[in-house]
């Protein structure tokens, strides 16, 4: 099944939950084949998998999105000092900062970074314009960096004791 | 919140740039000036590679979350049900509502017990127009079987060999407005059905016209379900993972042109295309079996 890892995987990062990232992987597929009259061949496959799931994500968490926005834009700072980041970053604490991130800003990070989409294609999945890509991609980077700084700190010296897998530690 | 002191109005708009520079998608010009400050600058060529260490870290840990297992079967499965499901429930495209009206006009005009022979016969068109189709997108759209300047008539007689050779003329007349490109005899991996391919270019796409052995199979002679009938021939036309097909039967071969031109083009050129065949066919004798366009009786019990 084509691209069916890239969309299972922001499909988890959305929903934080496993069995509903399926059912939603799962759903994309389905309507994909419904409408695939309405795909342009030529056209990115990827790019149009990625705007089926994002028209059942925002249908089943409009108001979740509503709210996430709400609550993360009240700091409009523009160049403000950025939080250091750790050299070695581990696996799990990127994915536990992504996790902080509101949704509406989680999904372009995702789409920007893991995905690689270019903005324009960002704005065609997700129907918004091309300046609130950028802007709700600024900021969710910011985002993401102040949650890994903090999960970073709340380690404190020495670190978690059940770390077994810490390929990432030099 | 503690803003740095900047010393530069350039170390600002680097900042402001930084995140289009990441995605790739500053212009030209911009990239070069932004470049041009970083190497003279360490605060913000810091600054970009913190940035560039979270983006790797967040696609390197993505890359690695592991797929459920199951997962690709699961959706297999779902998908084939989907796909068996009546077609009226499945939202799906007009066509299918028009042979749903087609349908219900049938089941008024000739009553519910023909109803059943309909859904079959329109299955087996379906399968059979789906041969076409995948043998298009197989060959020609994936496998790119097809040169860019086009194999010369002689290239291409020797591939299709002398018992096809005499159908190159005429499918190169009858497809106006296109350029044979390539033909030859196709096999179907893990199966004993042969094609006969001929790719020609034309009006912006890539167009298969097909021949492949019936090996018994017919498609059903019922009007309703024929798109068109022309002399002795029944047309069948539909749209199938995105492409048009129209499909006939000429002897013992089903004749098939795709691509994702309008389905009404793909008809007209079927025919065109139908007599031309038949009666190159019938010359070419022995392959092409009497049966000229008349099925055997149909399957249905």
């Amino acid at each position: 099944m084509p691209h069916l890892a890239a969309l299972y995987r922001s499909a988890k990062f959305l929903v934080h939950n496993a069995a509903e990232a399926e059912d939603l992987v799962q759903d994309v597929y389905l309507e994909a084949l419904k409408s695939f009259h309405r795909f342009e061949p030529g056209t990115n496959c990827k790019a149009w998998l990625f705007r089926i799931l994002f028209h059942r994500l925002h249908h089943l968490r409009r108001r979740l999105l509503k709210s996430s926005l709400e609550d993360a834009f009240t700091d409009q700072d523009s160049v403000a000092a950025e939080p250091p980041v750790p050299q070695e970053i581990k696996d799990e604490d990127v994915l536990a900062a992504l996790d902080k991130v509101p949704l509406a800003f989680r999904e372009i990070v995702l789409m920007a970074d893991v995905e690689e989409f270019s903005y324009k294609e960002i704005a065609e999945a997700l129907k918004l314009p091309l300046g609130t890509v950028m802007s709700r991609l600024s900021r969710g980077r910011k985002l993401l960096r102040e949650g890994l700084s903090e999960v970073a700190k709340s380690y404190g010296i020495g670190t978690s004791a059940n770390d077994a897998t810490g390929e990432e530690l030099a | 919140m503690n803003l740095l002191n900047f010393d530069s109005r350039q170390c600002e708009r680097t900042r402001r740039q930084m995140d289009a520079y990441l995605s790739n998608e500053l212009l030209v010009e911009t990239t070069d000036e932004m470049l041009r400050h970083l190497e003279n600058c360490e605060a913000c060529s810091r600054e970009l590679q913190s940035r560039m260490r979270i983006r790797e870290a967040l696609q390197r840990a993505a890359a690695r979350q592991p797929l459920p297992e199951g997962l690709g079967e699961a959706l297999h499965q779902r998908l084939k049900k989907a796909h068996r499901r009546p077609f009226w429930a499945s939202g799906g495209p007009t066509w299918a509502l028009a042979v749903a009206v087609a349908a219900m006009l049938a089941i008024v005009l000739v009553g519910g017990r023909q109803w059943s022979n309909l859904e079959h016969a329109r299955q087996m068109v379906h399968n059979i127009l789906t041969l076409g189709v995948s043998d298009h997108l197989h060959c020609a759209i994936r496998g790119h079987n097809y040169p860019e300047v086009a194999n010369s008539p002689e290239v291409l007689r020797k591939k299709l060999g002398p018992q096809y050779a005499e159908l190159l003329p005429v499918v190169e007349k009858k497809l106006p407005g296109f350029q044979v490109l390539e033909a030859h005899i196709c096999t179907v991996p893990g199966s004993p059905r042969k094609y006969v391919h001929f790719i020609a270019r034309g009006k912006g796409t890539i167009l298969s016209v097909i021949l492949t052995e019936r090996e018994g199979k017919a498609l059903p002679q019922g009007r309703l379900v024929a798109a068109s009938s022309f002399g002795n021939v029944n047309f069948y036309e539909k749209q199938l993972e995105g492409m048009s097909v129209a499909g006939f039967q000429v002897g013992g071969y089903f004749g098939f042109v795709v691509s994702d031109l309008s389905q009404h083009e793909m008809g007209q050129l079927a025919e065109g295309l139908a007599p031309a065949l038949q009666t190159a066919l019938k010359t070419e004798g022995n392959q092409a079996s009497q049966s000229g366009g008349l099925a055997p009786s149909r399957t249905t019990s």
